[in-house]
């Protein structure tokens, strides 16, 4: 396509460049002065040729490509995962197993995934660059896109539908592994977040979790926070980002984020607690024990 | 009529000059009904917007000049953004081509005094202005549009956009379509009507089709919007639920709406463009166009294919495959209009004998961009391709390249070139050659990594980029492009704010041009012509014995209509003089009235229902005192 | 060139009369008008589609039990508006052969059943809004939008019909034989507009 593209318009401007070479001899080059070669080359050129190109580039395009691309059917595939957006993060659903998660969806490799898109709020799009187009997220529909991975890897994707002040900080992680690895990893997902055998800082980090607003928003299940404002955080400390793809998950980031979430995503929804340094400490050695 | 005018005809003109004559001083601009005032007007508030859009653009770029900048924080950025591409397109290329080129050049091409109507002409002019400023005063009090230039819902609803900025976003277009629409009735009417009698359709310059072709799609494309506004309007103000998914409405019920008006915006934006290359090309390559008649259905199919593709901008959202692919095989079908115009233009340079001054060198380069930017918009229809890369920075290349690259430059080149009509004076060669290269230098510089980048994944409209994305050079590069950019464009408006005091002075007709503008005095009198022109071709300054014979009957006081504020009126296909008609002159009424719709819009903004009805009253009571009197008691 | 009338000057009934014979094409104001028409009829196109959009996106119509649109009124008035077109043409036939007085009877006839019209109209919106509102759904907001925007037309048409009647009263011109002929097309199109309304807003129960 690029090519054809590239042929049209270097012949373009090799006119153009003749035109200014032969600048004082009027008429065509060739047929000279002559009104009926004048207007075959402009019918030549403004139909002919494109009526061609373009129609080999619709049936390419529109009638292979389209069909091949498609979603599957949701019988075909092994697996179907549901992705909610979210005023500036992903929610993810994998409705066989029960896991929920966020930012961060493990797909396996070689497998034709069938991805079910909602939002939660405004339009948001979908959209993994390396596995497949885009598809728009939106209030009241139900779309569908497919995700195929051959080589096992993380693929970033991003939020592209304009959909507010974070638009530019709501990007994703997709892992695809190899089946096995991803068996392991929605086993583990599925369990209820730790709640034994705490470290002493964790324990009273889960109390302040807890007595805090924190709970409102966000759920751990196994325990009573079950705000559903926020992302899933059971399994937060297995996540290798946090705030759609925004900073990396390490303890410092963890605390940078609930200290002052408004100063890495301005204008976020999650609002900062002002609840003190210690508090917050121990809340991040609580996070870090969710695996 | 180059000429020494002999005695009679003298004495003739100077009456028509005393008939025509307008207050001078701020009273008359305020009141005046002349197209060529009124195009004034149009050109310089545009061009104001013009800067304000340009500003907005160069903080968008700064900002983006490296990754995790603040410059402007998102919120700002988002205004910015928002603001930028509403401004641009509502605010500026509009008004400028339909408004100011519009207004100053359709009566003189076709040898008419005036607008048909020409108070309403001095209305679209005010309420522009109003609905501008309307707006602006939403960007300076920080209540700016937020949501983007097509401000999609649900984002654009009150749960989510809670401020004011997307009433002053509506209200100001449903404000701004008022007046386009009623440009647009005036120009088809002017066009349809006014022609100089014998100037049969087929004899109608090429300009005029394509702005024809504009008003027609205007027309009809409007409505869309305006109703999208209303209903959102009323969802936010008072409650009612047409895009709110819990109630029954329906989120892509916008869409719809607004692409059924906003893919034929698009060629509303070029098409003026493209008349303006018909004009300059045959002067500068001193031969009449090639396929006359293949391009004027061209200009006319290009506005009217536009109403049957909207939904490529929505390929995303999930269409039925069979629906995606009637849009993508309708949006094909547009290239052989286009590419008719495009080999018609490049035809008539190649037999021609073309001069490379100012005004073709911007019309090269349109050419050399718009099939850059047609290019880029075909790729597209390629369904799959489009869901790769709509709401990517490829898709701000293309625009950028059909809009800045392909209407703007024809706009500019239309400026170097009727500059010396309007104002008697000439510019400066060498700079004008100079601001476009550094113009054309600078518009690839800036929008052609942003190719690269939609490819790479940047999406658009991030107010920020992480810096590990490999992105940041080719945006770095990008700013750097859109300062030389500014710079080309600031040494355009330089070089002609100087030459209007220092030019050297010029006569009739400069450059050997092809329509009949070129026939009266630079700057033209108040009356356009003293003879209603003798017209029997489209190129009716180089029909000699015509313009001979204009000079003849002026001597003889035929077809000089001295008796009043007169115009022709011929019929609208073969350009048969009907009648003649006696034009209203200056009136207070129009900016009046347009500041009372400005009241209406106000309160409308505020909510304050009772003060807003009070302002429909005093509406009602302008245009009772307007329509109270009639042209034969004046 | 004195074979080219200077119609503006025409200001008897005689003059009018025979201006409005010679003239060989239609006049700017009925073409102005004439445009205004088509990009109303475009907004109400733009509203017809949105009612039909939102009806195939909902499964239930009217939404949330609200009753269905009682036929015969609705019907009856449309009728009544659509029959003034009659004294519409006669008024502008009279003055287009010179006599502006039946003109003037012709016009006020019809408006007076127009505002009739318009009165009967505004009672029956009452009505609806004692049974619901446009805020209830979207059901409500498209049916109270289509009807208001058809109502704010035949108001239009009404102070068209009231200016009018004032300057005809004081004898004909030329240029009132334009704003005749450029109301009476109004009122076509506000007659046919009022059939595509009332259709659309009748058709849950058709
Ligand atoms: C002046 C304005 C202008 C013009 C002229 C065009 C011209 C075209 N545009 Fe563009 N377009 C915009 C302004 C314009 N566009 C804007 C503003 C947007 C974005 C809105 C937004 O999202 O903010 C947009 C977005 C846009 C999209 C949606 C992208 C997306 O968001 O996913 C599409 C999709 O089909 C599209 C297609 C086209 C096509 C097919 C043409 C055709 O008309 C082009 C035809 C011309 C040529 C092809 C070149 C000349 C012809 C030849 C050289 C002949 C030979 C050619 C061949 C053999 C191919 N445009
Ligand atoms: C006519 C339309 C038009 C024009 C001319 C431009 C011109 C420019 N645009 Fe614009 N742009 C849009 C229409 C336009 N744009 C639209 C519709 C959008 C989409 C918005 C959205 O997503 O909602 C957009 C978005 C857009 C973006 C993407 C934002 C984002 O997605 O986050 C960017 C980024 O670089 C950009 C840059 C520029 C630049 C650098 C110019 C430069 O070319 C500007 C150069 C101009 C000047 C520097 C002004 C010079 C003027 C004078 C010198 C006059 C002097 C006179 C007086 C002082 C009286 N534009
Ligand atoms: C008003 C609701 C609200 C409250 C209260 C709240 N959060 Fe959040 N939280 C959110 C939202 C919304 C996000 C997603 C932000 C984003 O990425 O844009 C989030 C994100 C997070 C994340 C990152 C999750 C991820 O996977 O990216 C962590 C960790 C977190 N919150 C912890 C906390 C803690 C600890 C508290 C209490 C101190 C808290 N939150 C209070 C709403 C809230
Ligand atoms: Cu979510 Cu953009
Ligand atoms: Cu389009």
């Amino acid at each position: 396509m690029l090519v054809a593209a590239g042929i049209v318009f270097l012949g373009a401007v090799a006119l153009l460049v003749l035109a200014r070479v032969r600048r004082d001899e009027p008429g065509l080059p060739l047929f000279g002065e002559n009104e009926r070669a004048n207007t075959a080359l402009v019918l030549a050129f403004g139909i002919a040729v494109p009526v061609v190109v373009l129609s080999a580039l619709f049936v390419i395009a529109n009638l292979v490509l389209l069909s091949d691309t498609d979603a599957p059917a949701a019988d075909e595939t092994a697996l179907t995962v549901e992705v909610v957006g979210h005023q500036w993060w992903w929610e993810a659903n994998y409705p066989e197993s029960g896991v929920r998660t966020a930012n961060e969806i493990h797909i396996p490799d070689r497998t034709s995934v069938n991805v079910v898109v909602h939002s939660a709020d405004v339009i948001h799009s979908f959209w993994v660059p390396e596995l497949n187009r885009k598809i728009d997220t939106i209030p009241g529909r139900t779309n569908r896109v497919e995700l195929y991975a051959e080589e096992p890897g993380v693929y970033r994707g991003q939020c592209a539908e304009f959909c507010g002040l974070q638009h530019a900080h709501m990007a994703l992680r997709v892992y695809a592994e190899p089946a096995a690895d991803f068996r392991r990893w929605l086993t583990q997902q599925a369990e209820p977040a730790r709640t034994a055998g705490l470290g002493g800082e964790a324990a009273l980090g889960k109390r302040y979790f807890m007595e805090n607003a924190c709970a409102g928003c966000h759920t751990i299940s196994g325990t009573q926070a079950e705000g559903t404002i926020g992302p899933d955080l059971t399994h937060i400390a297995s996540r290798d980002t946090i705030a759609a793809d925004t900073l990396e998950n390490t303890p410092a980031n963890l605390y940078r984020w609930i200290q002052n979430p408004q100063s890495i995503k301005p204008g976020d929804k999650m609002p900062g607690l002002g609840l003190g340094a210690r508090k917050f400490h121990a809340i991040v050695a609580y996070l870090s024990e969710l695996r | 009529m180059a000429v020494a005018v002999p005695r009679e005809g003298q004495r003739r003109t100077e009456r028509l000059e005393r008939i025509w004559k307008e207050s001078s001083g701020l009273l008359g601009w305020l009141t005046t009904v002349d197209h060529k005032r009124i195009g004034i007007l149009y050109f310089f508030t545009s061009l104001f917007f013009f800067a304000a859009g340009g500003v907005e653009a160069l903080l968008i770029r700064t900002q983006l000049i490296a990754p995790n900048q603040s410059t402007l924080d998102p919120a700002t950025f988002n205004e910015m953004m928002s603001t930028h591409g509403t401004t641009m397109i509502f605010f500026f290329v509009v008004p400028m081509s339909l408004g100011a080129f519009g207004n100053y050049l359709l009566p003189l091409m076709i040898g008419a005094r005036d607008m048909a109507f020409p108070r309403l002409n001095a209305l679209s002019y005010w309420i522009f202005l109003c609905a501008g400023t309307f707006l602006y005063v939403g960007v300076f009090t920080g209540n700016a549009p937020n949501a983007g230039w097509f401000n999609y819902v649900p984002l654009a609803s009150r749960t989510y956009s809670p401020g004011p900025g997307i009433d002053f976003y509506a209200l100001s277009l449903i404000f701004i379509g008022i007046s386009t629409t009623a440009g647009a009735i005036n120009a088809i009417v002017t066009i349809l009507k006014l022609r100089a009698p014998g100037m049969s359709l087929n004899r109608m310059p090429l300009f005029c089709f394509a702005f024809l072709a504009v008003s027609f799609a205007l027309v009809f494309a409007l409505p869309a919007l305006t109703t999208a506004l209303v209903l959102l309007e009323l969802q936010r103000m008072l409650g009612f639920h047409f895009y709110d998914v819990v109630f029954g409405g329906n989120t892509l019920l916008w869409q719809n709406l607004f692409w059924i008006f906003g893919h034929p915006e698009v060629y509303i934006i070029i098409l003026p463009a493209f008349g303006i290359a018909t004009s300059i090309i045959p002067t500068f390559v001193r031969r009449r166009m090639v396929a006359f008649p293949l391009v004027a259905l061209a200009e006319i199919l290009v506005a009217f294919l536009g109403f049957g593709v909207w939904a490529h901008h929505m390929f995303a959202v999930g269409l039925a495959n069979s629906t995606a692919i009637y849009f993508a095989a309708a949006s094909l079908v547009i290239v052989i209009p286009s590419g008719i115009q495009l080999f018609a233009w490049i035809t008539t340079i190649l037999t021609g004998t073309p001069r490379f001054q100012t005004p073709l060198l911007w019309i090269i380069g349109f050419i050399i961009v718009f099939i850059l930017g047609g290019l880029s918009g075909i790729t597209f229809a390629a369904i799959p391709f489009d869901q790769q890369l709509t709401d990517t920075y490829y898709v701000v290349a293309h625009f950028h390249y059909v809009i800045f690259g392909a209407a703007v430059f024809p706009l500019i080149g239309g400026i170097y070139y009727w500059f010396p009509k309007v104002s008697g004076r000439m510019y400066h060669e060498g700079w004008g050659k100079a601001s476009f290269w550094f113009t054309f230098v600078g518009m690839n510089v800036t929008f052609f990594p942003m190719h690269i980048l939609g490819l790479a994944g940047m999406p658009r409209r991030d107010y920020t980029y992480p810096p590990d994305m490999g992105w940041s050079a080719l945006n770095l590069i990008e700013t750097i492009g859109s300062y030389l950019l500014a710079v080309g464009l600031l040494s355009v408006f330089v070089n002609l704010a100087i030459s209007l005091f220092r030019g050297e002075r010029v006569g009739n007709d400069p450059w050997g041009g092809d329509t009949l503008e070129w026939s009266t005095s630079s700057p033209p009198p108040e009356y356009n012509y003293a003879v209603i022109p003798t017209v029997s071709s489209p190129y009716a300054m180089w029909d000699r014995e015509d313009r001979e014979r204009d000079a003849e009957l002026l001597e003889q006081g035929r077809k000089t209509l001295e008796e009043g504020h007169e115009t022709a009126a011929s019929t609208a296909v073969d350009a048969e003089w009907d009648e003649v008609l006696d034009m209203p002159s200056h009136s207070p009424w129009p900016p009046l009235l347009a500041l009372a719709m400005a009241g209406l819009f106000t309160f409308v903004l505020l909510e304050r229902w009772i003060a807003a009805a009070i302002f429909i009253g005093v509406m009602l009571a302008v245009l009772a005192a307007w329509h109270g009197g009639e042209p034969q008691e004046a | 060139m004195s074979e080219i009338p200077r119609s503006m000057e025409a200001t008897g009934a005689g003059a009018v009369a025979r201006v409005a014979q010679r003239r060989r094409a239609q006049p700017s104001g009925w073409w102005g008008m004439a445009l205004l028409i088509a990009t109303e009829a475009t907004l109400f196109s733009c509203l017809i589609a949105t009612y039909f959009y939102l009806r195939f996106e909902n499964t239930e119509w009217p939404i949330g039990g609200i009753e269905k649109p009682s036929v015969t009124l609705p019907l009856v008035f449309t009728a009544m508006l659509v029959a003034t077109c009659g004294p519409v043409f006669l008024a502008v036939r009279a003055a287009k052969r010179g006599a502006p007085g039946r003109a003037w009877w012709w016009l006020a006839l019809a408006f007076a059943v127009q505002a009739t019209y318009l009165g009967l109209q505004i009672w029956l919106f009452a009505d609806d809004l004692g049974k619901f509102s446009p805020s209830d759904n979207a059901y409500g907001s498209i049916y109270f939008t289509l009807l208001g925007t058809h109502h704010a037309h035949v108001a239009v048409g009404l102070l068209l019909d009231v200016w009018l009647l004032w300057k005809l009263a004081r004898g004909i011109t030329n240029y009132r034989l334009i704003a005749l002929r450029v109301t009476a097309i109004y009122w076509y199109f506000v007659s046919i507009a009022a059939v595509a309304v009332v259709l659309t807003q009748l058709y849950p129960s058709l």
